[in-house]
């Protein structure tokens, strides 16, 4: 039997902000889910089964959400799991809903997942929790925390390659920008590179705006098989149909000292490049840079875009700053990357965050985002997400096909 | 507000119709209620078979594992070497090494001691393969250039984790 092919036919997000005082994550799931479903225009009683992200049972204060959110949304009895990746968490809750599809076990799966970090949260216990999903027992018993290991990696990016902090800077400006045109962003802005380098040290070379924001939220899709979307979605029918062509996933060694050099060392995403090789593979990419037309990356910090730019194989390792400089990466340029503003401009909610950038990438596709931050004629995109310090990585592809 | 909740912080409306509702749905439910909520955990945390390690360092010796297979010498140590799944030896490793890469912190976490600065660094300890994370003291931050020559210093006082019973400085 041929494999079947995988469509994303909605999405839904639950705004991503500072704070979000009006819900707990189990409301924000549930309204995402409920915009999700009437974008896919589909019955949320056809849906075989849902995959529910999340990463820390600490911050959300709630153990086996999956089964809270599966009784809210009114799925019970039908099949449900939670998945965990850290920061990769929403990209990994996709990518297994993705191989229950592709297996056979599911026709139609509800993937949704949120996060509570916004200021509800103190931003010491939030850094406190994160650090919990380092090396517990050596590094973050001597203080290591993740701001300083991704400071780490791009103190060593600017040694080899001459990185500027201006080029950092750089990333903060375009992400924040683009964040202005996304009505579900948590931090549009309007900055200078010289308002990010004037900005609070918090480890060097990073300052306050290189960084991005802990925001809460929720993000949901609907995917499903082809044959499955043309009986039971109204998406299939009305709106263009954008496919989810591949799905790639790597690892890496936890601890960035016990990485070899001088490759990846701590200035390479290794992880990354494979689970990109993974899936330009499966979806038929020899080319990336020239054969898509956005992508939605990892900006957890501003030198680790573009540290992705180079894994991802947008560039060659050293070539991503002056690239970026040049408006390679802008609106407008030749692969416009970060349109939704990021986790910089739009948020980082890890249990979502990953969705919400499939969400972009699906309303790009279809033509529906507004003219200011649409990509014109946008046909295939990418979503990369990583956990850790690039320790766990997934990416996708989607393609639109009329 | 009345005061028969001991936990409640506030009351307020929150929240408001999505970029995408004409109509709020939610209407009825905007009215929130906060509360003053605390989680507070407490472990018997086994340091388990690296235990060695820690123990030594009271005793002012820096251990590493070494592969029989391939010869990499690891510290932080493993157990087994993660290149070919070889039950590791301990082997005893001086206190001198090279600075990697390093950095200066504006704060750490609370349980390092929340808002002083910190620096930190990867240390290449002679002997050792891999990289060791630890706080550098009493250098200059302009000064942490990979390279910087460091020395193990031994901490006179009672802590609260045995990775603070040392740091490095330069030589």
């Amino acid at each position: 039997m041929a494999e079947p092919e995988i469509v994303l036919l909605g999405g839904g997000i639950s705004r991503f902000a500072r704070e979000r005082a009006d819900g707990t994550p189990v409301d924000w799931m549930t309204e995402a889910t409920r915009d999700a479903l009437a974008d896919a225009a589909v019955d949320h009683g056809d849906i075989d089964m849902s995959v529910v992200g999340y990463e820390s049972e600490i911050l959300a204060r709630q153990v086996t959400m999956g089964q809270v959110v599966q009784d809210a949304l009114g799925l019970c009895p039908r099949p449900s799991v939670r998945v965990e990746a850290g920061g990769g968490t929403a990209g990994a809750a996709l990518r297994t809903a993705f191989a229950y599809l592709k297996g056979g076990l599911a026709r139609s799966v509800l993937v949704v997942g949120a996060e509570a970090v916004g200021k509800l949260v103190s931003s010491a216990t939030v850094r406190e929790v994160y650090a919990l999903s380092g090396d517990v027992e050596f590094e973050m018993a001597a203080g290591g925390f993740f701001m300083a290991y991704y400071a780490l990696m791009m103190k060593e990016h600017m040694r080899l390659y001459g990185t500027t902090e201006e080029q950092m800077a750089l990333v903060s400006v375009k992400n924040h920008r683009n964040a202005r045109s996304n009505p579900f962003a948590a931090m549009p802005m309007t900055l200078t590179i010289q308002d990010v380098l004037d900005s609070p040290p918090v480890t060097a070379p990073y300052k306050r705006l290189d960084c991005s924001v802990l925001a809460d939220g929720a993000a949901a899709v609907i995917l499903a098989t082809a044959d499955w979307a043309r009986e039971h979605a109204g998406a299939w029918r009305n709106k263009p149909r954008v496919f989810m062509t591949g799905s790639g996933c790597g690892t890496e060694r936890v601890r960035l000292g016990d990485r070899p050099r001088p490759y990846p060392g701590f200035a390479h995403m290794r992880a990354k490049k494979e689970a990109a090789r993974q899936a330009y593979v499966m979806a038929g990419i020899g080319d990336p840079r020239a054969e898509l037309d956005l992508a939605e990356v990892t900006d957890a910090y501003t030198g680790a875009e573009l540290q992705s730019y180079e894994a991802l194989g947008f560039c060659a390792p050293g070539e991503s700053g002056p690239l970026l400089q040049q408006g390679l990466f802008d609106l407008g340029g030749e692969l416009p990357v970060n349109t939704s503003g990021g986790l910089i401009g739009q948020g980082g909610p890890p249990g979502a965050i990953g969705l919400a950038q499939a969400i972009e990438v699906l309303r790009q596709l279809r033509g529906e985002c507004p003219p200011e931050r649409q990509v014109s004629g946008a046909r295939r995109g990418l979503t990369d997400i990583h956990g850790g310090t690039a320790s766990y990585c997934v990416v996708s592809i989607f393609e639109r096909r009329d | 507000m009345t005061d028969r909740v001991k936990r409640k912080l506030e009351v307020r409306p929150a929240g408001d119709a999505g970029p995408g509702d004409a109509v709020d749905p939610f209407a009825a439910f905007r009215d929130v209620e906060i509360l003053d909520m605390q989680l507070a955990f407490a472990f018997r945390h086994s340091l388990g078979k690296l235990s060695r390690f820690f123990l030594a360092l009271e005793q002012h010796v820096l251990l590493g594992t070494a592969c029989p297979v391939c010869g990499a010498v690891w510290l932080p140590p493993r157990v087994v070497c993660p290149d070919d799944l070889a039950v590791t030896d301990w082997v005893e490793l001086g206190g001198r090494g090279r600075l990697a890469v390093g950095s200066l912190s504006a704060y750490t976490l609370k349980t390092a001691g929340g808002e002083r600065q910190l620096m930190l660094g990867y240390v290449e300890v002679e002997g050792a393969t891999s990289l060791l994370l630890q706080q550098i003291r009493n250098a200059d931050a302009d000064a942490l250039v990979p390279g910087l020559e460091l020395k193990i210093v031994w901490s006179d006082r009672p802590v609260d984790h045995p990775m603070e019973l040392f740091w490095f400085e330069p030589a």
